[in-house]
């Protein structure tokens, strides 16, 4: 048998009669107690020794009462100065007593504290007078205290209570080891025990010298916690969008890019926004101050839009009433949404004319003046999709998304009918919440407008639908502050410690 | 959107549906798209609703809704009218900048406490949403009673006149007070004309209506108090003032449906412009066509005939198969058949959304009910792809994961301080991130002022708003910066930054490089980092990123000055280059 060399020390240190605490076969072996233990804990588990617990209890003196031995308790000095005032036959004046006692600072408080409480005298109206059968010498703390420094045990608990109170002991408990060789333990010892080498790390000299193969590795605390290290993750915004964009991509949907600071009439003239519309007010979008207006426009787009604005798409169309000019249309701001983009690639303005099937979506950013607040923030991203068809229904638009959402664990989607200036019909999307079963609103989705298509020179229908990121990664994750994810004020130790969703 | 508060009892009355209860009502409403939100202190409904149905602005709209809903009526209803008495005679002197007037006379209509206050409702709302807050069109409606006609230019009967007057051409009481006031007086001294001020304050000449006795109205701010209305008004007079015929025309539609509704009589007004003479309301319906085909090709459903006709009457519309039954005139798509039946569809006045035959396809829809319809997946095919920029940035970002940067997301929109003094560089140096930023008009924020030109003022912000937590913080972002540049379009260059910082107690220049070394290395780019000078850098441990012979970037250690700028205790080492660098 080959065991590493503190338990062949224990081993053959340890008697099958009489039983040696851990101290003990540390001294015998010469080993630092905490090898021992180990030591002895190992071969325990190998039925070669057997273990015995006790509980001990130990005191020792503090500081405080070492310096008491030798110049004895406060109250003891305070009362044999009493007694040489002739404090036991009229009272004395407090004062002088202490003063011949030699007792300074917090000594004076201890000695008064105690004085009476043993039965040493009183003290009254700042006098002070002693017991003449009070006996010093018979003290029990003071006793204590010199058989503690003396190393003799001290058997009254009241006592020590008392001198632990008055901080003058430490006790503490320990646990005692007794140690016996077993059966087994003397077996092997008589078959003989071989010491092996332990080594702490594995070495490139070990591994070639072909060394390991003689020697036994030190074991770890493999149950002790490591220090931490965060590494890098994705941000989990980023993790949301990554995945709705393979979703989209695996459903056919081919991704749109395009500027961020963009002329309103790609953001919302394009769209059949009335130029006089709430939303066009500044209140509620970004403008731009430098630049302040787009270089160019396409002038026979910018023509058709105007057209669809005034007079309507078709013959029995009817424009908006609103006044239409081209310098509104040519301000430069913060898009709103990415429907932008939408407008940009369906007017082949961005790649080209685009025969229909299609299907093109992004995952970007918006900017909205909103006001901040844990479920809003200026901005945000906005997933847009749209699909290109000859002839589209309402059932088409219901499917693609149904089958989207169902994606991401959002299912019995309902379809409300609604209202946006740009498509009709329109639906708000509501789903049900995957973890509280709580229907909440997903998304906005609709045709898009002959007055919003024919000026792009789309012919046929196209559907279409926005969403808000954030909205799907709360929905996923249950954050209920967008705010300690999205922006400077991010926690990294939320950042950090946040599930990986998959 | 529109939030209209609406008494139960009242609905009750109007449908003559005394047995429904809130409860029904409610599920009734919703399946009109109209939200309950709350009750009133009065217990009255507050619903919200999509700004389009403007005609459900009032309690007698909704009722007529619900009537249509439960299939009690079906199909038009256009109200009679009598013939004209009064006439609104518009001046030369009428306003450049609010040309526009209609009215109607109302008689024998009964106003109670409620009806009066469904009324101003009605009036606000409409002002709120059409009216553009009183810029497009206001309404005033006045007690006829107290009003004297002139007698009219032709013909017979009452005139009143729509002119325009100087600022301080003439005195009147306004409603709520009770001293005599100019116009010019009313823009400064009274609440409401306080808040309307800005409408006419540029006017040379402002708005005004007169009637034999003098001025008694200053729309779109206030009427005069001798015609204010109250519940013991039995006829009245509403005229609306805007910057559009057909928008005042389409409010006063709505608002004679809605005193129509509580039994009154609707007579027309004669409005003479010095050019032509239109009589008014127009509750006159007008048509369109949307052909069979397109009706099913939309809702994706096979319709008989009778069906549509019958969707479209409980829309309270009405619907005839056009003559010949062919033809798709409405239509420029490619995918039109030729041999679809055509309705021809009657719609009220008061349908201010349908804009477009397909706007009825709508009301079509949500008759048969939308929500039974069965979703079906389109059958074309198409392949899906991502964009270029966006593969990029993706490998860029998964291989600085890799190199042991938290990915961060930070906002685009930041303050010229963090952006540039913060960073020690202003926008006219000669350094990485100086550049002329593109700005916001008006902003709210001052901490959102600019769009960024680099990302590295972010990065550092992170790690302000973080030395509470462990270290090492190393971070990246990979995002959008942006600066004017005449050559753009849009007048503004966007393009994709990557930015690294390692802030650690051992940060040093060498660290930051050398994970800028593993990017180029995995991107197979020429790297190289000759010395230069940059304000938030230490000199001596700075250098341009220049990869493939150009310069792209910035890299070293963060000076001082910026680190305890940023409350942080401990060095930090960082770098930012143009991420098409890497392309």
């Amino acid at each position: 048998m080959k065991l590493p060399a503190s338990q062949v020390a224990v081993l053959e240190t340890a008697s099958a009669n009489e039983a040696q605490t851990v101290e003990q076969l540390a001294e015998a072996t010469d080993l630092p107690p905490e090898t021992v233990t180990g030591a002895v804990f190992e071969l325990a588990d190998a039925e070669l020794v057997s273990v015995e617990e006790a509980t001990e209890e130990s005191v020792s003196l503090t500081d405080e009462g070492a310096t008491y031995v030798d110049g004895g308790l406060p109250e003891i000095r305070l009362y044999e100065a009493a007694l040489d005032a002739g404090a036991d036959e009229a009272a004395v004046e407090m004062g002088r007593v202490i003063g011949q006692s030699g007792l300074e600072g917090a000594a004076v408080d201890i000695a008064l504290s105690n004085y009476a409480r043993k039965g040493y005298g009183s003290i009254e109206n700042g006098e002070i007078t002693a017991d003449p059968d009070a006996d010093p010498d018979s003290d029990p703390e003071a006793a204590a205290l010199s058989a503690l420094s003396a190393d003799e045990s001290v058997d009254e608990d009241g006592v020590l209570d008392q001198l632990e109170r008055r901080d003058l002991v430490d006790r503490s408990e320990s646990t005692v080891r007794s140690v016996t060789l077993t059966g087994d333990g003397v077996t092997a010892m008589m078959e003989g025990v071989e010491t092996a080498e332990t080594v702490d790390r594995i070495t490139p000299e070990l591994l070639t010298s072909g060394e390991w193969e003689d020697v036994e590795f030190a074991e770890y605390n493999v149950e002790a916690d490591a220090a931490e290290i965060n590494g890098g993750k994705e941000h989990i915004l980023r993790q949301t969008a990554n995945r709705v964009k393979d979703t989209l991509v695996g459903m056919g949907f081919e991704e749109m890019e395009g500027p961020h600071a963009d002329a309103e009439f790609w953001i919302n003239d394009c769209l059949f926004m009335p130029q006089d519309h709430p939303a066009r007010t500044h209140w509620d979008q970004f403008a731009l101050e430098n630049p302040s207006e787009i270089a160019e426009l396409p002038e026979d787009l910018v023509e058709r839009v105007r057209d669809a604005h005034l007079n309507g798409v078709g013959e029995d169309g009817e424009g908006y009433h609103s006044p239409w000019t081209e310098e509104v249309a040519k301000g430069i701001d913060l898009r709103g949404h990415t429907t932008s983009l939408s407008m940009r690639y369906l007017s082949g303005y961005a790649q080209g004319d685009l025969e229909p099937p299609e299907r093109f979506f992004s995952v970007e950013k918006v900017y909205r003046n909103d006001t901040l607040d844990p479920t809003h923030l200026l901005e945000f991203f906005q997933i847009e999709g749209w699909v290109m068809a000859d002839d589209l229904s309402v059932r088409d638009l219901m499917g693609t998304f149904t089958e989207f959402y169902e994606q991401f664990g959002i299912t019995d989607l309902e379809f409300k009918p609604h209202y946006n200036p740009y498509t009709e019909p329109s639906f708000e999307l509501f789903g049900t919440h995957p973890t509280t079963g709580e229907l909440v609103e997903v998304g906005n989705s609709g045709m898009f407008r002959e007055e919003v298509l024919r000026p792009l020179g789309v012919d046929c229908d196209v559907m279409a639908w926005g969403l808000s990121l954030e909205r799907l990664l709360m929905l996923m994750y249950g954050f209920e502050d967008i705010r300690d994810v999205h922006g400077t004020l991010a926690d990294l130790e939320l950042l950090r410690n946040t599930e990986v969703i998959h | 959107m529109p939030v209209v508060d609406v008494d139960p009892e009242e609905l009750r009355e109007l449908t003559g549906h005394d047995e429904k209860d809130d409860e029904e009502l409610k599920t009734d409403l919703f399946g009109l798209g109209l939200e309950f939100e709350g009750r009133t202190e009065e217990g009255e409904f507050q619903l919200e609703f999509a700004p389009d149905r403007l005609d459900r602005l009032s309690v007698e709209g909704i009722a007529r809704s619900l009537r249509y809903q439960y299939g009690d009526d079906r199909g038009v209803y256009v109200p009679n009218t009598n013939d004209a008495e009064w006439t609104i005679e518009v001046d030369e002197d009428v306003p450049d900048e609010r040309p526009y007037v209609t009215g109607a006379v109302i008689r024998g209509v009964d106003l109670d406490e409620e009806a009066l206050e469904s009324l101003i409702q009605l009036q606000e709302k409409l002002h709120a949403t059409m009216g553009r807050k009183r810029a497009k069109g206001a309404i005033g409606i006045h007690d006829l009673a107290m009003l004297k006609g002139a007698p009219a230019r032709k013909g017979e009967g009452n005139s009143i006149r729509y002119t325009g007057i100087e600022p301080d051409g003439d005195r009147f009481v306004p409603l709520d007070s009770n001293s005599e006031m100019t116009p010019a007086d009313v823009l400064t001294d009274h609440p409401t004309g306080e808040t309307y001020a800005d409408l006419v304050g540029e006017y040379e000449r402002y708005p005004a209506i007169y009637d034999d006795i003098g001025l008694f109205s200053f729309p779109p701010v206030i009427n005069g108090k001798r015609t204010e209305v109250s519940t013991d008004s039995r006829e009245l007079l509403v005229e609306m003032t805007g910057t559009d015929q057909w928008t005042v025309d389409r409010m006063l539609s709505i608002v004679c449906y809605a005193l129509d509704a509580r039994g009154a009589t609707v007579e027309t007004v004669t409005v003479e412009y010095p050019d032509r003479e239109l009589v008014r309301p127009d509750l006159s319906t007008r048509e369109k066509s949307v052909s069979h085909d397109r009706i099913e090709g939309l809702i994706g459903v096979d319709f008989d005939p009778e069906e549509v006709v019958d969707l479209f009457e409980r829309s309270g519309l009405d619907a005839e198969t056009a003559e010949g039954g062919v033809g798709s005139q409405s239509s420029d798509r490619r995918s039109e058949p030729a041999d679809s039946p055509v309705y021809e569809v009657d719609v009220p006045s008061y349908r201010v959304d349908v804009l477009h035959p397909l706007d009825l396809v709508d009301d079509v829809g949500r008759a048969y009910g939308f929500n039974d319809l069965e979703p079906s997946y389109p059958d074309v095919s198409t392949v899906g792809g991502r964009h270029d920029r966006s593969q990029l940035e993706d490998a860029v970002r998964d291989l600085l994961v890799g190199l042991g940067f938290e990915d961060l997301l930070n906002f685009h929109m930041i303050s010229e301080t963090e952006n540039f003094e913060r960073m020690r560089i202003g926008p006219d140096d000669d350094a990485v991130g100086a550049a002329d930023p593109a700005t916001i008009r008006e902003p709210y924020s001052e901490d959102y002022t600019m769009l960024r030109t680099w990302a590295l003022p972010s990065l550092l912000m992170v790690l302000e708003n973080n030395t509470h937590r462990s270290y090492p913080q190393d971070l990246a972002e990979i995002g959008l910066a942006a600066h004017v540049d005449d050559s753009e379009n849009t007048g503004v260059a966007e393009r994709r930054t990557v930015a690294g910082v390692l802030a650690r107690h051992d940060a040093s220049y060498e660290d930051a490089k050398a994970r800028l070394q593993a990017v180029a290395r995995n991107f197979d780019v020429d790297l190289e980092t000759p010395p230069t000078d940059h304000p938030t850098f230490v000199d001596g441990r700075t250098a341009a990123v220049v990869i493939d012979g150009e310069s792209v970037g910035v890299i070293g250690e963060v000076h001082p000055s910026v680190l305890v700028e940023h409350d942080l205790e401990l060095p930090v080492a960082g770098f930012e280059f143009r991420m098409d660098a890497l392309e």
